[in-house]
């Protein structure tokens, strides 16, 4: 059986693969959380349990999914560890999340509260595609539905964008 | 395939279309226009979703207090990254590259609203956007500019502009990181290009065979201002 990161080699080659996921595997766990503290620790949680486990990992080219379910399983713990804590959306859209406060221009903070706003079965699987890089196939297996599904999400993902940002979103077939 | 059913698939992965509605939207001007809408969305999308990510060392665990990775494992570590760079740069400068114009010629297969005829010009915003991005000007008389996104190419971020001509739309990239010793004309799957060398890099004038690559390349080739990065 091929055993990629076992060994020093191994080792190494893990930690650096780590090291190049790590920002967007921190945005990932931010868009799922939408919480920065949540996101840290769900992420600093994650890659010491991925660590342990790295062994156990046959191919090389599934170290990105791999991560990615484990940061979901990890979020799952944290939130039903942190439930108690969470406060509405609109609460905490531009109040208390520093990325909804800030942005390089007006056009991605609106953007980023639009993406803040939507559901999370629409949210999780477009942050998946367009930040991620997954196929909608990769998706599906990840959220434990069909393609047409993950589709269907998707299309929807985007025409709510559309809506609120200000496009149009009418007559194509929602 | 009918427009509906584009427009869902359109929708909901429009960076990966199937070659049925590649090939609907380069008919469908209709339909390449809601595509063009949804990749402009998209690129806003991806901007959003890359919030800053904690950078710092000191924002972060280091590696070396991962459980297993002592202090001698993060020195050679750190040894073998930088001879990993080392190689892979030496590799990168001396080994063969795959041919530019092959390569540009994928790319412009998955954005078949590249080909759709329209006299409707690009928002001055997202235009604007994609030419700051790839540290240029282009002044007015390159032509009608109905196309601009930022988009990846090998490995860099270049601007992907289509300019309407008498002869139908023409496909500019604008590489900065590519150059050609010589100017370069490819005749490959249905397209004519050119790649000609231009300020630090080069510029790819891509079209059907109809279309005017000589006048166009030169004008463009006069219309863009290169701005130092």
């Amino acid at each position: 059986m091929n055993v990629p990161f076992a060994g020093k080699d191994g080792e190494s080659a893990f930690a650096r693969l780590c090291d190049e996921l790590r920002p967007d595997l921190f945005r990932f766990a931010f868009w799922l959380a939408r919480d920065r503290q949540v996101a840290e620790d769900v992420v600093q949680e994650a890659l010491l349990r991925a660590w342990r486990s790295r062994e156990s990992l046959a191919d090389e080219a599934a170290a990105k999914p791999w991560l990615l379910t484990i940061i979901r399983r990890e979020h799952a713990r944290l939130y039903e560890r942190k439930r108690h804590e969470t406060v509405p959306v609109d609460e905490l859209v531009g109040s208390e999340s520093p990325e909804l406060a800030a942005a390089e221009s007006q056009q991605t903070l609106d953007v980023r509260r639009a993406i803040f706003a939507l559901e999370d079965d629409y949210r999780e699987p477009l942050v998946m595609q367009v930040l991620m890089g997954l196929s909608t196939r990769e998706i599906a297996g990840q959220l434990g539905l069909t393609q047409a599904a993950v589709l269907t999400r998707l299309f929807r993902a985007r025409q709510k964008l559309r809506r609120a940002l200000g496009g149009a979103a009418a007559g194509e077939g929602e | 395939m009918q427009c509906l059913e584009f427009r869902r698939a359109a929708g909901a992965d429009p960076q990966h279309l199937e070659p049925a509605a590649r090939h609907h939207a380069a008919a469908c001007p209709g339909c390449a226009e809601y595509l063009r809408q949804m990749l402009a969305l998209d690129e806003r999308i991806a901007a959003a979703l890359r919030i800053p990510a904690p950078g710092g060392r000191a924002e972060r665990p280091a590696l070396s207090s991962i459980p297993g990775l002592d202090r001698r494992r993060w020195f050679a570590l750190a040894a073998s990254i930088v001879a990993g760079v080392l190689v892979g740069t030496l590799l990168w400068v001396g080994g063969p590259r795959n041919s530019l114009a092959h390569d540009l010629i994928e790319h412009l297969a998955h954005e078949p609203q590249a080909l759709a005829a329209t006299t409707r010009p690009e928002e001055g915003e997202v235009l604007a956007r994609v030419l700051e991005r790839g540290g240029i000007r282009l002044r007015p008389e390159a032509g009608l500019v109905s196309y601009a996104s930022s988009c990846r190419f090998r490995g860099r971020t270049v601007p992907h502009l289509v300019v309407q001509t008498d002869g139908g739309p023409v496909t500019v990239m604008v590489l900065r990181n590519e150059r050609p010793a010589a100017p370069v004309s490819f005749d490959e799957q249905g397209y004519t290009g050119r790649i000609v060398p231009a300020g630090p890099g080069s510029i790819a004038v891509i079209g059907t065979a109809a279309a005017e690559l000589e006048q166009v390349t030169a004008r463009v080739l006069a219309a863009v201002e290169w701005l130092k990065t």
